[in-house]
């Protein structure tokens, strides 16, 4: 996610003990935390609806509403498709969530979930010019999830699922993307596995290896990892040298919890029963052995991951530990240990897995090319895309994807995913590549082009904290 | 390996042949005595996963005693039949299924016996491929020999891949078992 901090703040990487890494860390976390509450006091909301057509006066509103709009209905009747050409439907999506995983803070409820999902429309309207509405359901059951969404599906132009607990997000995610015609993407899956796959593209080419051949361990079996581990099969992994890893060891196919995960969570059961060739058992360390590449999205502890395991990997081993919002394993703890390259979630370490870098560009994509569906090839185009912004920067070891400053990659993103939705013949409006960056660029350029007028004319309120309000006038 | 007790009413024991077996990547056979410690943790995977649908289906403390007690006991007894699944090729030899089976008379209803399929579970490697679909037409043609005239099966009314599995193979929820704790 993208963060607040300021510079001074960040301690130089590497260069403290662990305990007054963490300290600050807290305290940092606890001061934004603070600052966060008192803002969302005095603005009371992020996002308002503000009106795109001019008013001069009410004798307007007879086009814009009733009697004059009754034609438009009338024509919407005949064509729905023409909803998205004659409404904001082709720019509008929902965000979706029960409340059941927020964050780190787990099932705190639809309620709860709304300043977080409010943040989530910021992003999607600041980064890519998309209309992004909030939308906490109260739901008990996932064919009440799943039932709610598609009755609001006449409203938007794509679906971004959001905070929703694994395992019931893959199937809630399935069914939605087979049932609508439109977009449905659940960030904690897709965005964060495209980013993953984009610095990992990187980090093999870094490291002269190719993904057909490369022995790569999972640990953490959740949203992203379930998702990433299909995307790697779909990019080539050999399923028999890849091998997961969650809470209860190794994941492999007559392991006690199988029949179970049949029935919960069919996704993990075939990867129960497609990789781990050669039949490993024990936990991360016997599954670490002789690995190249280690893709770990568990739980919050710098302890999950023992330098002693990263030891024993192959040469060279790539290690992205993406817990948020503490590694698995500290970056130079990890190097020191012998890891090549080295990622996390966070923005004071190199190599930020972010899927902040993502979803905004792949929804601009997707609905400028007015795409029936998100297929993994799209996540892939965009992990692609991203892997190649950072390449065209130049490739180090500690860079391997774009920052979230080079917002540069937001465009090239969208015109890739809009491409792509061409070729896979799922889109509805088929432009050429240029034309997809030049529209996704115009849109996301009016976007910041807004919030930076409303700002200057003081229609966005200056934070009460920050007396020079930043206004941009002296 | 000798054959169980039950084997002189069908002089054979009960080997599929090769054409029903064929392509598939295992081999069904009458179960032996020498079987059962092989037979007992499939029994128990199964039962495990029973826990998964109700409070009610808790697995007991003993219930490894007791599964190798009631396959020693129904594989001597002639109303029960219990087969083992073998690998194939590099697993050949090792039992990864298990099908227990016992005949039920009706006494209110025709036809008046039937074949239950009490217990049916197969490692997961071992799945698809047309295997289950195998298990169920060797169990049809055994519960048949021993005067059947219907088959029936057990399991929990929450386990919808079962339910789903039996509804694609003609069978339809007849009766049902309802519980509540006391």
């Amino acid at each position: 996610m993208v963060q607040a901090t300021s510079p001074s703040a960040e301690p130089p990487r590497g260069s403290r003990p662990r305990a007054v890494l963490g300290a600050d860390d807290e305290a940092r976390t606890d001061a934004l935390g603070e600052r966060a509450l008192a803002l969302a006091r005095f603005y009371q909301g992020k996002i308002e609806t503000v009106p795109k057509v001019p008013v001069r006066s009410l004798a307007d509103f007879s086009v814009w509403y009733t009697p004059g709009i009754a034609q438009v209905s009338r024509a919407i009747e005949k064509d729905p498709d023409l909803s998205f050409e004659l409404t904001g439907r082709w720019n509008t999506i929902a965000i979706i969530t029960d409340g059941s995983r927020v964050l780190g803070l787990g099932d705190v409820g639809p309620a709860a979930a709304m300043p977080v999902m409010e943040g989530k429309a910021l992003l999607f309207r600041y980064l890519g010019g998309v209309n992004a509405i909030p939308v906490p359901i109260a739901i008990d059951t996932d064919e009440e999830f799943i039932d709610t969404v598609i009755r609001l599906s006449p409203a938007f132009g794509g679906i971004n699922l959001e905070d929703v607990a694994s395992p019931k997000c893959f199937r809630i995610l399935g069914e939605l993307q087979r049932r609508l015609p439109i977009p449905v993407w659940h960030d904690d899956q897709l965005g964060t596995a495209a980013a993953t796959i984009g610095g990992l593209l990187n980090a093999l080419t870094l490291t002269d290896r190719d993904i057909r051949t490369t022995r790569t361990v999972l640990l953490g079996a959740g949203a992203a990892n379930i998702a990433t581990a299909r995307l790697l099969l779909s990019l080539g992994q050999d399923p028999h040298q890849l091998t997961l890893v969650d809470q209860k060891g190794i994941l492999f196919a007559e392991r006690d919890d199988v029949d179970s995960l049949s029935l919960r969570n069919t996704w993990k059961y075939h990867l129960a029963l497609s990789t781990n060739g050669g039949g490993r058992r024990g936990g991360l360390a016997e599954a670490l052995k002789d690995a190249d590449v280690l893709l770990a999205a568990s739980r919050p502890d710098p302890t999950m991951i023992s330098p002693a395991a990263i030891r024993s990997m192959a040469a060279k081993p790539i290690v992205f530990a993406l817990a948020n919002p503490v590694p698995e394993i500290w970056p130079d703890q990890a190097r020191a240990a012998g890891a090549a390259i080295v990622a996390t979630g966070r923005s004071d370490f190199p190599n930020q897995v972010n899927n902040s870098l993502v979803f905004p560009g792949v929804f601009r994509g997707v609905l400028d090319a007015r795409a029936r569906s998100i297929p993994d090839d799209i996540v892939i185009a965009a992990a692609r895309e991203l892997a190649a912004h950072a390449d065209d920067q130049g490739l180090t070891p500690d860079h391997i994807l774009p920052t979230m400053e080079e917002v540069g990659i937001f465009p090239h993103i969208a015109a890739a995913t809009a491409e792509t939705a061409v070729r896979l013949g799922i889109a509805r409006a088929k432009r050429t590549r240029e034309e997809f960056y030049a529209r996704a660029l115009e849109i996301m350029q009016h976007s910041v082009r807004l919030a930076t007028r409303l700002r200057e004319e003081g229609l966005t309120l200056p934070m009460p904290d920050e007396p020079s309000g930043g206004n941009g006038t002296p | 390996m000798s054959h169980s007790p039950h084997a002189p009413k069908e002089p054979k024991g009960h080997e599929a042949g090769p054409s029903a077996s064929a392509g598939l990547p295992v081999h069904l056979r009458t179960a032996v005595l020498d079987d059962v410690p092989a037979l007992v943790p499939l029994v128990l995977r199964l039962k495990s996963l029973n826990e998964e649908f109700d409070p009610l289906l808790k697995v007991r403390k003993d219930a490894e005693k007791m599964a190798a007690e009631i396959l020693t006991r129904d594989i001597k007894d002639p109303e029960a039949i219990v087969l083992a699944t073998e690998g194939v090729g590099a697993d050949k030899d090792r039992i990864v299924g298990v099908v227990r089976a016992r005949i039920r008379e009706r006494p209110f209803y025709t036809p008046e016996r039937e074949g239950v399929i009490l217990d049916i579970y197969l490692l997961p490697l071992y799945r698809r491929h047309g295997v289950g679909e195998y298990l169920l037409e060797e169990i049809t043609k055994l519960v048949k020999e021993k005067g059947a005239g219907v088959l029936t099966a057990e399991f929990p009314l929450q386990n919808h891949i079962a339910a789903s599995f039996y509804n694609k193979r003609g069978f339809r929820p007849t009766t049902g078992l309802y519980s509540r704790p006391l």
